[in-house]
């Protein structure tokens, strides 16, 4: 069970209260009808799946309902950051 | 054999709701609501604010519930709208909404059996809201000077959560006015 500081109830939630919103830090590709098949199924499916750091969305659902950012390792399940969309990521995970 | 009941919840049917959305910082936004409601969006993270028949609780950092008692919901959006000038928006919510008082020594319990929310008095006190998971479902939950809860949720739910209530409140005497 994770305990995830939203940054916009600037609150620490239960994780009931989330969803799991994929990988972050994906652009869109500018202009899709350009790809080829290989590079839109890239797009859509290939993920970087690490061991350790990795950075992701979430959504307040049962909360707020905003998307924000999360640095969380995935050997630990530690929550290492959180950070709004439209912020970078911090470089180390320092929460 | 007549102890006063630990939980007491009472339905408010006559208010009105108005989802507003729009920059927080904008005065033209808090002028109209202060124009038409008689207050000020709170701009504090799961806070509220109360005038004498309103209420504007902070759902997001661009979003609000207004609650009006007594008034009419598309009149208050109306009003709303004819105040507003500026990218913003007001939606009628009237229909998707229901708002209970949960009052009584017990309130906090039941409260605290049904959402992982922590609603100690120490870390919910008067003034703060929060919206939450409340049973299986959602709510809005709102701490009140006079110690009691106004709670908010969907319509749709009222049946479900008004029987969730009354089970998690036997146990404590519970008034149903
Ligand atoms: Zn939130």
């Amino acid at each position: 069970m994770f305990r995830i500081h939203c940054p916009h109830c600037q609150e620490v939630r239960s994780e009931e209260e989330f969803s799991y919103a994929g990988e972050a830090h994906i652009p869109r590709p500018a202009d899709p009808s350009s790809l080829s098949d290989a590079e839109w199924g890239e797009y859509l499916h290939t993920r970087t799946n690490p061991r350790g750091p990795h950075r992701e969305m979430w959504v307040h659902t049962a909360g707020c309902r905003r998307y924000f950012n999360v640095l969380r390792d995935t050997v630990s399940y530690e929550i290492l950051a959180v950070y709004r969309v439209g912020e970078m990521p911090p470089e180390r995970g320092e929460a | 054999m007549s102890e006063p009941p630990g939980v007491v919840c009472r339905e408010c049917p006559d208010r009105v709701f108005a989802n507003v959305r729009g920059d927080s910082g904008d005065l033209r936004l808090r002028r109209a609501v202060a124009q038409v409601a008689g207050l000020d969006l709170p701009r504090e993270p799961g806070t509220w604010n109360r005038a004498d028949r309103s209420r504007a609780y902070w759902l997001g950092p661009d979003e609000w519930l207004l609650v009006v008692e007594g008034d009419d919901g598309l009149a208050l959006e109306e009003r709303l709208r004819d105040a507003l000038d500026g990218p913003f928006s007001v939606a009628d919510v009237t229909g998707a909404q229901v708002q209970l008082e949960l009052s009584g020594p017990d309130a906090g319990k039941v409260l605290q059996k049904s959402s992982p929310y922590d609603f100690h008095p120490r870390k919910f006190p008067p003034g703060r809201c929060a919206q939450t998971v409340f049973s299986k479902t959602t709510a809005l939950v709102a701490a009140r000077e006079d110690g009691a809860f106004d709670v908010v949720f969907r319509r749709s739910y009222a049946d479900y959560l008004m029987r969730w209530l009354a089970d998690a409140a036997a146990e404590y005497g519970y008034r149903l006015e």
